[in-house]
Formats: structure tokens, C-alpha cells, sequence
């Protein structure tokens, strides 16, 4: 079921009531979580938050929290998966589901009232009840009659029911085929934060980050992401005179963390600049100091800290590599991306705490929960560096380094397989990066990095011990978000026999045993040749 | 000189403006004593100036040194009787022993009565709306937030809430709680607040 009124039908129900929050480890729901927080907070809403990785999780947390409780919202989970079925809760507890991962599970659309849907999004194409749903009664009576018509009208009704079964099949098929994401949940809370008056500069900056998240991680179409931030840039507050920050929507380089980095570096390790690079071979480190020479930024300039550059370089350096990058044959350099400007502060792009948000809940050291904690504090707005902030951004400039080396190690030492109509790569256990690109979100910026060519590609990554984790990118993923291996691996699995997991709540992320990757890859080219 | 005494006490209370001093039973010993051969001295001189008037002044200046003794004492005691219902507040029905020791016995009769009526007082607060009394002492200052954000740092088990709710603290876990719920568990490390 969906919510008609966000403000009357979801908030305000929740008001005076304690509140389960599950909130799953990507950055959209860490920003929505944020913004939840600050309104809970504000109208004294006892709420247990709680954050999960994937569908046992979920199940998990529900169980151990579940007394007492009867409103549970969902942030970035749940809304894939039958809930009713999984979670099995009383009937009166009611869940909130606001979720970017799509397609939405038509159970929980056609739920009556227990699971309410917060966003409906008008991109899907949900089938209708009658399609998919059917009442089972005529059978019952079919003995009932008897003779000649009887008979006829029995056949007839079956054969009815078969064209019915397959038209279902088929539009089931079409509805689930791919999985994409819709409108990040960040900007339906932000949405939400100025239906009900509290819509500060915190909040918008939380929904900034997340639209950043989504156009940094190609998991929304450029069009669709604009139109996002467009949003987002009605809901900007009057401009705050007490701690003097502000966002806005500006053009900037598209390199990650520049503003902490060098700005050799950040070119070397930019998932949108470097792939083009191809800073694997020879060629490609004469064309990356060929690059910098034409912008005219002397190499010892970009080889130091950025923050220390000479300030004329650092004010053309838009321009300067705007025009530099057609002849290189990149990739448009610069991007449309919110600024967070404080007073007495360094400058924070939302794309740089994207970017710390991930290497805080896919640090190498620290456990993802203790990082779910750190995200939370680096969304700060505060002027000041914050130690949350410092961590993530450490830690991303190292995954960054290792996910670069990771794919210039698997080009150069031609590691990445051709298997028809896909190509896949390993991460080798024991090896410097697999410590680092282990999860689903580095790995994801490691396998995009290879399919920069357009082609679709399958990435592996050690897992826990026996088990692996593979993450498939769509072909063409700067344009096309929508990912068909989702489903392709569901039905590889089933195919093949692999004891697949599939509890994370991207389905195009897997685990396996590493013994049965062979057979599964096998399959999945069987499937899609 | 007259009431040179109940002065001398007075200004060692005023010295001590906000704690409580012990109960200085030698002096106030000594003040009545010096009311009661006031007193003693005026009857003696009041029987005998029937016939001469000549005594008047002096009875008259004995008896307003006797009331100016009495009125020091009842001020004294008032301000003593303040500060014990403030301790109420600030201890709660069971004073410190140190404490106790400065009261008199009739001051602690006193404080025993007020704590009784404050209890039942409270106790008797919004049960028309449905709550069991509610503890005044709590907030004294009107609390910034009722709630704070608070972050489990382990494994701890269910705590039950006193509305009844049951919540599980488990590592990394947020929950955003009655302040009054948590101090405690604050203060064992358990819980972190979040500012």
C-alpha cells in the first residue's frame, strides 16, 4: 500500500510512539537516517535505531527488537522482499517502507495496511492486482456440476486460467527482470522535513549527499539524478546568518577528495577521469603529465597537497581542465555537485563524503556497525573537522588507491576474462587490496572502473573464509542503471545447483562458495549467451 | 547589654548564607535564660511601681529588649526552617547523617512532616490524566530535552523502560531515551550520549 499524504499518513502516526529504525549500511539510508533522527529528536519520538547488512540481518534485528514495538520504518530495506513473509510479525505492528532498491516486492504493494510503501515512485510499472492476484474459489465448486456444459464450462475455465497464469508469468517477468534504484530515500525524507517546517541546512545537505551518492555510484541516469538535485534545490532554507553555512549547487571538478588530496592523485584515482587515462601502460602516465601540462599546472604544483597549491592554479583549474580534457579524449571533467561552505571552514563537497561515508562502513579495520556510528557523525555540518570525517576520508583515499591498483594490476596482467557476453575479474586472496576492496561498495567502484569500455562486468571478492562475493555491472552503466544480473544470477543459481546466498539486498550482490564460482560463472554465460 | 547575644547569633547564621550551620542549642540557652531574668526583673519591678512610677522607663526598655530577643529567635529559626526545605529538594527524604546532625530534634520532626507531605503531595500530581504522581525533585531546572540520543557501547541485555517498554541494548545499536532512563546506565559505560 502506498502513502497518499507523507505528512498526515506516515509522520504524524508516528508521533508519541516508539519507533523501530533499520536502517541498511549504504549512504542514502545513512543520510535519510540522519534526517529522520533530527525530526525524531525534535518532537521527542523514542526510536531504537539499528543498522542491518542484509536480509538475515534485517530478520535478525526485527526479532531482537520487536517487543513492545508497533511502528518499524525501514529505510533502504524491506521494500524488495515480501516483508509479511520473512519478518512473520503480529498483526497489528505496521512497517514504513522507504526504499530506494527496486522493483518494490508487489506483496508489499498490495498490502492491506501492515506494509505501507512512504514513496511512490511514477517510474514503476507495477502490474495491476487483478493481473497477479486471483481468487482460487471456482475450483472448489467444479465438482459441483455435472453433464455435458457442466464439463464444457469446467475446460473452458481452466483454459482461461492457463492464458491467465501466463500472462501473470510474463508480466511478472517484465516487472522483475531488472534491478535499478528509484528516488534516493534521502530526498523523500528531505521532502518530508519541509512538509513539517524543519527543513535546516543539515537536512538538505543530508539529501545532497545522497543524491551525490547515487550520480557518484551510477546507480541513477544523469537525467534522473539532475532532476533530483533540482528538488533538492527548491527545499534550500533562506540563507542561515547564525553559523553562517550554506549549501549550493555548483560546478566542480569531478575528482573524489581533491580538496584533501593532490591533485596528481586525485586524477590518477578518479573513477570518472582515470579509467580514460588508462594509466596502465607506459602511454598513459605520458598522457596523464601531457594533461597536466596542457592545464598548465606545473607537476610539482599537483604533485603537492592541494590545499597548498598556488591559489590563481587552484581558481583556473576548472577551466583549465575543461579544455584541456577534449583532447585527451576524457570524459566532461567537471560535474554538477553541492558545496557545504561554512564560515571559518574549509569547503566540503557532497561527493567527498560520499566517498568517506563508504570508507567508513567498508573500512578494512573497523567493524561496519562501529563505522555506521562514524558516517552518522561525519554528516555533521559543523564547522571544524570532525575525527569521523578525517577517519572516512583516510580510509576512502586508500580503498581509492587499491580499487585503481586493483584494476590496473588486472588489465596489465590481462586477468580479466572474456566470458561471452560478459567480462569477469577475481580479486586474488591475501593480496593488499582484497583487505580493502572486500565489500560490495568498493568492489563496485572497481569492476565500473573496469567496464569503463561499455562492456558488462562481473567482480569477485573474497569473502569470509571458503566464500566469495560477486557484484555484477550492468554494460553501458553510465547510462543505463537498470541491472539485469540480478535476476540472472538468481536464475543461475537455480540452474547450476550453486548454494547461492542471495541475502544482500542489492540483488546484484552475491556470495558463494569459491569452490562453485567456476560452475556458477558457467551457467551465468549458458543464460546469457 | 541587652540582646547583645540573639545579634551575635543572628550575624553567625547570615555568615553562612546557603549551607546549614548546627543548631546552636548553647546559645539559644543562653538568650532564654537572659529573656527569663528579663522577664523575672520586670515582674519584680512591675509589682512595685504601683507606687512609684519612677520604674516605668525601665520596664519599658527590659520589655522591648525581651520582644526584640523574641523576634531575633523566631527569625532565626524561619531562616533555619527554609534552608531544611531546601535539603528536602536537594537530598530527598533520607538525609546524610552529616546532615542530620546539624538539624535539632524538633527541626527533624519538622523535615520528616515535610518530606511526608511533599510524597503524598506528588504522589496525589496528574492522576486524572492518567500518571501515577509525578516526582517534582526530578527537574528542578525545566530540562532541555526529555530525550537524549545515546549509543550502546555493549552487549547489555533488555532493560525495561518505566513505561513498560522493553528495549534491547545490544553493541552500536542508537536509541533515543528518556534522560531519566539512562543516566545510570551512563554512568556504568554502557550507554554513550550523543551530543
Amino acid at each position: 500500500m502506498f502513502i497518499e499524504d507523507i505528512k498526515n499518513d506516515f509522520y504524524n502516526v508516528l508521533l508519541g510512539n516508539r519507533v523501530l529504525l533499520l536502517v541498511h549500511y549504504d549512504v542514502d539510508a545513512i543520510c535519510t537516517c540522519k534526517i529522520l533522527q533530527s525530526l525524531f529528536k525534535c518532537d521527542n519520538v523514542s526510536y531504537t535505531l539499528v543498522p542491518v547488512g542484509g536480509i538475515a540481518e534485517l530478520r535478525q534485528a526485527y526479532d531482537e527488537n520487536n517487543e513492545e514495538i508497533k511502528y518499524v520504518v525501514l529505510v533502504n530495506c524491506g521494500g524488495t522482499i515480501d516483508l509479511v513473509d520473512i519478518l512473520q510479525p503480529e498483526e497489528d505492528v505496521v512497517f514504513f517502507v522507504l526504499d530506494a532498491h527496486k522493483p518494490t516486492d508487489v506483496c508489499n504493494v498490495y498490502s492491506d495496511g501492515q506494509v505501507r510503501l512512504v514513496y511512490k515512485d511514477d517510474e514503476e510499472n507495477i502490474p495491476n492486482f487483478d493481473d497477479i492476484f486471483r481468487d482460487d474459489e471456482d475450483e472448489e465448486n467444479e465438482e459441483s456440476e455435472s453433464g455435458r456444459e457442466g464439463l464444457e464450462a469446467m475446460v473452458e475455465r481452466r483454459r482461461e486460467r492457463r492464458a491467465w497464469e501466463e500472462r501473470r508469468n510474463t508480466l511478472m517477468f517484465n516487472y522483475t527482470q531488472f534491478s535499478y534504484y528509484g528516488k534516493p530515500s534521502a530526498c523523500v525524507a528531505v521532502e518530508l522535513a519541509w512538509r513539517v517546517s524543519r527543513c535546516g541546512w543539515a537536512a538538505v545537505w543530508a539529501g545532497a549527499v545522497a543524491a551525490a551518492a547515487q550520480a557518484a555510484l551510477h546507480t541513477r541516469a544523469p537525467a534522473a539524478a539532475l532532476l533530483d538535485a533540482d528538488h533538492l534545490t527548491r527545499h534550500l532554507p533562506p540563507e542561515h546568518t547564525h553559523t553562517g553555512s550554506r549549501v549550493s549547487l555548483e560546478k566542480d571538478v569531478n575528482l573524489p577528495l581533491y580538496r584533501r588530496w593532490s591533485l596528481e592523485a586525485a586524477l590518477r584515482h578518479s573513477p570518472a577521469l582515470a579509467p580514460a587515462l588508462r594509466l596502465h601502460t607506459v602511454a598513459g602516465q605520458t598522457r596523464l603529465r601531457q594533461l597536466l601540462a596542457d592545464t598548465g599546472i606545473p607537476l610539482q604544483q599537483a604533485r603537492q597537497a592541494y590545499r597548498s597549491m598556488d591559489v590563481e592554479l587552484r581558481r583556473s583549474l576548472l577551466t583549465a581542465l575543461q579544455s584541456a580534457a577534449p583532447k585527451h579524449k576524457l570524459p566532461d571533467p567537471t560535474h554538477t555537485t553541492f558545496l557545504l561552505h561554512r564560515v571559518h571552514s574549509p569547503t566540503l563537497a557532497a561527493t567527498d563524503i560520499v566517498y568517506a561515508i563508504m570508507g567508513l562502513i567498508e573500512h578494512e579495520t573497523l567493524p561496519r556497525a562501529e563505522g555506521f556510528q562514524h558516517a552518522l557523525a561525519a554528516l555533521d555540518t559543523e564547522a571544524g573537522d570532525n575525527d569521523s570525517r578525517r577517519l572516512g576520508c583516510a580510509s576512502a583515499q586508500r580503498a581509492l588507491e587499491a580499487a585503481a591498483r586493483l584494476a590496473h594490476a588486472t588489465l596489465s596482467a590481462r586477468q580479466l576474462h572474456l566470458a561471452g557476453p560478459f567480462s569477469y575479474f577475481i580479486v586474488q586472496e591475501g593480496t593488499a587490496e582484497a583487505s580493502l576492496v572486500r565489500g560490495p561498495l568498493w568492489l563496485g567502484v572497481a569492476a565500473r572502473w573496469l567496464a569503463a569500455g561499455g562492456a558488462a562486468v562481473l567482480g569477485s571478492a573474497p569473502g569470509p573464509p571458503g566464500s566469495c562475493l560477486l557484484l555484477g555491472v550492468p554494460p553501458r552503466y553510465q547510462h543505463e542503471t537498470r541491472n539485469l544480473f540480478g535476476a540472472a544470477f538468481e536464475q543461475a543459481a537455480t540452474k547450476c545447483g550453486a548454494s547461492v546466498s542471495l541475502d544482500y539486498l542489492d540483488s546484484s550482490v552475491i556470495t558463494l562458495p569459491t569452490a562453485q564460482r567456476a560452475q556458477f560463472l558457467d551457467a551465468l554465460t549458458a543464460l546469457l549467451a | 547589654m541587652f540582646a547583645e547575644k540573639v545579634i551575635e547569633l543572628l550575624k553567625e547564621a547570615e555568615r553562612n548564607p546557603v549551607t546549614i550551620d548546627p543548631f546552636n542549642d548553647d546559645k539559644i540557652r543562653q538568650i532564654v535564660e537572659e529573656m527569663h531574668s528579663l522577664f523575672r526583673m520586670n515582674m519584680n519591678d512591675a509589682n512595685a511601681t504601683m507606687e512609684n512610677k519612677t520604674l516605668w522607663t525601665t520596664v519599658q526598655v527590659r520589655h522591648s529588649a525581651l520582644e526584640r530577643n523574641k523576634r531575633c529567635l523566631l527569625a532565626y529559626l524561619y531562616s533555619r526552617m527554609a534552608k531544611i526545605k531546601t535539603l528536602r529538594w536537594e537530598f530527598g527524604a533520607i538525609l546524610p547523617p552529616d546532615v542530620r546532625e546539624l538539624l535539632s530534634d524538633d527541626e527533624y520532626e519538622w523535615f520528616s512532616k515535610y518530606s511526608t507531605n511533599l510524597a503524598s503531595y506528588m504522589r496525589s500530581l496528574g492522576q486524572d490524566i492518567g500518571y501515577n504522581g509525578i516526582d517534582l525533585t526530578e527537574n528542578l531546572k525545566p530540562p532541555k530535552s526529555l530525550y537524549i540520543e545515546v549509543l550502546c557501547m555493549a552487549d547489555y541485555g533488555k532493560l525495561e523502560l518505566e513505561d513498560g517498554d522493553v528495549i534491547l541494548l545490544k553493541k552500536n545499536s542508537r536509541h533515543f531515551l528518556p534522560t531519566s532512563e539512562c543516566q545510570t546506565l551512563i554512568r556504568q559505560g554502557i550507554l554513550k550520549q550523543i551530543t
